[in-house]
């Protein structure tokens, strides 16, 4: 029996077109996998860190796999990247504050998936201005002349109701106040509050919710602080998915994610883990697109994306 | 059907009148759609008694007293008490218990089941078909030889003991002695006048001894005689009293969701239901005949009338009683184990042939 | 030797006996005070007693709650609730009175699912006389809720949330039509 060796397959014409149908098989077999078996990514907004991010949201990813059957990756994502990279296709589902779904939906066609329910309001939050309780500061008009920080520029709850609400009372931000800041880095909204308790600030934009988690944690106190006013209740941290992900993976995902109870656990970095409470999260709700609109009139009072003006 | 039998005519008026009077207790004070309810009045004199702790289920009910008093009285009168029992006696204390279980988990004795009915209260639905299809399985297990024990006359006199301890407690409820508890708020507190309340007890307790009035028993006749049983037309006027009146003052308000005192959880209403007619099958009478035979002297109704009352005690204590936001994890293990014993009981419990 | 007609004869004289110090007791108690002294008699009354402790206690632990809410800080309220809750978890009074904030400020599944808590945990604020009532105020919202939820889940049969939030509904309706529980 004669050996080929592959060197001579190649110097032959026909071994070599025979080589390359091989080839072309292979890849066409794992292709047709990929397409029957896809990944899908679901981007994650970075509230603070990376790790965090993944600590959090990693658990409720292999969850999302476990249940469905599918095959899901988390993608932590910075918000100012978050509209560029979705519209590049790295990731079909998105868990975004309520802002970034509304700049989404309206921009990209986003679809409403589930939001997040956590604290009082559940699947809604309100943004709050609060002075320390010994100010003597009572009203947002008293607010004039006085340094102001705010969360992050585009936290729905820490940035734009509170900058509606001021508007609205008559104190511009950009003139009236004597100056507005927004922390650096990460952990924003915990640095408005330290802030403004230990008197870098007059007064401070804060999300009802951190105020409800800070003062559970015992980290603040209800009698430290008052609140000058409050905006509606409007959602929080949403999942949405792109309008051309098939319609039967949406509803698998959404009746996970409904389905999801504190006794819920998923498989991750090798051990089982309770999903939601990694998550920081108490459920999830099916919203309606309409429930943002209120969200929206804020946004466009403040001339905040996606209805920006310059 | 003989409609010249003044006993036909005696069921269908204590019917009527019981269908009447259930809804008018109502508008007179007492809760929503129970003016009677054997099992509900059972969990309030239990706990008026010290026997649960749920502190809105405490008031010892005249009409309860009056049920077995006016029996005692109608028997007594008309030369009909005979102490009699001695059948499978422990037996009947636990079937007291099971039946305020069933009772309980479905939140209604037989008696409110109709009045909920009456009321437009579609959520009966299940437990109706429930009590039809466990008095038939309880007649079918009678007559594949299921057998508690022959009741004979009973020279000791204990028939006389449950009359006596109801009077002692309607001394009770005269005297209110410290021990007696009444809840200021909740289902409990809402009650007709006592006296009325008394006197509609004892009044139609005498009626339903003279006419053998029961639900269940009329569920039961209509299997073995069809149109032909009395009983059968005493419910049906039951009903009709029941509607007329509802109608009458505005009460009926038919709908599925939101009724007074009931729950969505529509298969564990059939089956708390289907032990309630089983049982009620086996033991000859739903709980308000239990309570009416226990007053002519029977000390087997007694002894289940004694479990009724401890039943309503633990149904309450061990959270086994339904509420309107469901039945408990409790409430399901308890009706599933009644009807694992009434099973067990039909299955072994057999006279040889 | 006792012979039976003696021995019943004793038995009955021991009957009359018995009756007559029964009677004699009883009556005797009846015009002392040492009824009104026992301990089993005063159940009835350290009962109403516990339960006056209780309304007191609720309002004072309540009370800044309430002042927050009269002088409009609905969030401060909540808030202070939230302190409370640390202290006296699953309390019904914090879920109702939560459940009023959340109404107010427009969270009406939220708001219906605090009620349905408080009322599962106590029935008292769904009772007509009572002096921690909230029937009228439950009923408004259930009432308004009734009509909203509905008509959000005829538009959307498969929301889940709206499915929640009116099986609650029905439950506080059952409630505040009565019954027996």
């Amino acid at each position: 029996m004669k050996l080929i060796s592959l060197a001579s397959l190649f110097k032959s014409r026909l071994g070599l077109v025979g080589l390359s149908l091989a080839i072309l098989s292979l890849l066409a077999a794992c292709k047709g996998e990929e397409r029957s078996n896809p990944v899908y990514r679901i981007g994650y907004m970075n509230c603070n860190t990376e790790p965090e991010t993944i600590a959090r949201f990693g658990p409720l990813t292999a969850y999302l796999s476990e249940k469905t059957g599918l095959k899901f990756e988390a993608v932590t994502v910075n918000t100012e990247d978050f509209e560029e990279r979705f519209n590049q296709g790295e990731f079909a589902f998105t868990h975004t504050n309520s802002l970034l779904y509304v700049i989404l939906k309206e921009r990209s066609g986003l679809k409403l998936l589930a939001s997040e329910k956590r604290g009082q309001f559940g699947a809604r939050s309100a943004g709050t201005i609060i002075a320390r309780k010994d100010s003597g500061i009572t009203t947002l008009a008293d607010l004039k002349g006085k340094r102001l920080v705010f969360g992050p520029f585009m936290a729905p709850t820490g940035f734009v109701a509170q900058y509606d609400l001021l508007l609205r009372a008559g104190v511009d931000p950009e003139k009236d106040l004597a100056y507005y800041a927004v922390p650096p880095g990460s952990y924003k909204h915990e640095k408005v509050l330290y802030g403004l308790l230990y008197g870098q600030y007059d007064a401070a934009a804060a999300p009802a919710l951190d105020l409800e988690v800070m003062t559970r944690e015992g980290k603040i106190a209800a009698d430290d602080f008052v609140v000058l006013a409050q905006s509606v209740i409007i959602p929080y941290c949403t999942f949405g998915v792109g309008k051309d992900v098939d319609s039967k993976v949406v509803d698998k995902v959404r009746k996970a994610l409904a389905e999801l109870t504190p006794e819920s656990t998923a498989e991750f970095a090798g051990e089982r883990v309770k999903v939601l409470k990694a998550a920081w999260v108490d459920g999830f709700e099916e919203l309606l697109d309409s429930d943002f609109d209120p969200l929206r009139e804020m946004a466009k009072r403040a001339k905040m994306p996606p209805y920006e003006e310059y | 059907m003989n409609w010249r039998d003044k006993h036909l005519w005696l069921v269908v008026i204590t019917g009527f009148l019981a269908g009447v009077l259930g809804v008018l207790l109502a508008v007179w004070g007492n809760p929503e759609n129970s003016g009677i309810c054997v099992s509900c009045f059972m969990e309030t004199s239990a706990g008026a008694l010290g026997l649960h702790n749920n502190e809105r289920m405490e008031y010892l009910r005249p009409e309860l007293l009056g049920f077995v008093l006016g029996a005692f009285a109608s028997a007594a009168l008309l030369r009909e008490f005979k102490s009699r029992g001695g059948s499978a006696p422990l037996a009947r204390v636990f079937a007291g218990v099971l039946l305020i279980v069933g009772c309980a988990v479905f939140i209604g004795c037989p008696i409110k089941l109709v009045l909920r009915l009456a009321a437009g209260d579609l959520t009966v639905i299940t437990g109706l078909l429930g009590l039809v299809a466990g008095v038939g399985l309880g007649l079918r297990g009678l007559a594949h030889g299921l057998q508690l024990g022959r009741t004979q006359q009973d020279p000791s006199g204990s028939g006389w003991l449950v009359p006596g301890l109801f009077f002692l407690l309607l001394v009770f409820y005269f005297v209110r002695p410290g021990f007696l508890l009444q809840s200021p708020y909740g289902g409990a507190a809402q009650h007709a006048p006592g006296l009325v309340a008394l006197g509609v007890g004892l009044l139609l307790g005498f009626l339903a001894q003279r006419s053998r009035f029961c639900i269940t028993g009329g569920v039961r006749d209509s299997f073995l005689f069809g149109l032909r049983a009395p009983l059968l037309w005493g419910v049906i006027a039951f009903v009709g009293g029941a509607l007329l009146v509802s109608l009458l003052t505005g009460r009926f308000q038919p709908g599925f969701y939101g009724q007074p005192g009931a729950h969505t959880d529509l298969l564990w209403s059939g089956l708390g239901m289907l032990l309630v007619g089983w049982i009620s099958a086996l033991i000859g009478g739903c709980p308000f005949r239990q309570l009416v035979k226990s007053g002519e002297g029977d000390s087997d109704a007694g002894l289940v009338v004694i479990g009724m009352l401890l039943g309503g005690g633990i149904v309450q204590s061990w959270g086994i009683a339904a509420t309107s936001s469901g039945v408990s994890l409790a409430g399901k293990v308890a009706v599933l184990s009644g009807l694992m014993l009434v099973v067990v009981a039909t299955l072994f419990l057999r006279e040889e042939a | 030797m006792l012979t039976r007609g003696l021995f019943d004869k004793l038995l009955w004289l021991a009957l009359l006996v018995l009756a007559a110090a029964l009677v004699l007791v009883v009556v005797r108690a009846a015009g002392s005070s040492e009824s009104a002294g026992s301990k089993v008699l005063d159940k009835a009354m350290e009962r109403a007693m516990t339960y006056q402790s209780r309304v007191a206690l609720i309002r004072e632990l309540y009370g800044p709650v309430e002042t927050l809410l009269q002088a409009g800080q609905d969030q401060s309220a909540l808030l202070k609730l939230a302190e409370i809750e640390k202290t006296y978890p699953g309390e019904a009074h914090g879920q109702i009175l939560k459940g009023s904030i959340q109404a107010r400020l427009g969270a009406i599944d939220e708001a219906v699912a605090s009620y349905a808590t408080g009322v599962k945990l106590r029935g008292d604020y769904v009772d007509k006389e009572n002096p921690l009532s909230r029937r009228t105020e439950i009923g408004r919202v259930v009432e308004s809720g009734l009509q909203t939820v509905s008509a959000r889940l005829a538009a959307n049969p498969d929301n889940r949330t709206a499915q929640a939030t009116m099986k609650q509904l029905y439950y506080l309706q059952s409630r505040l039509a009565g019954g027996c529980e």
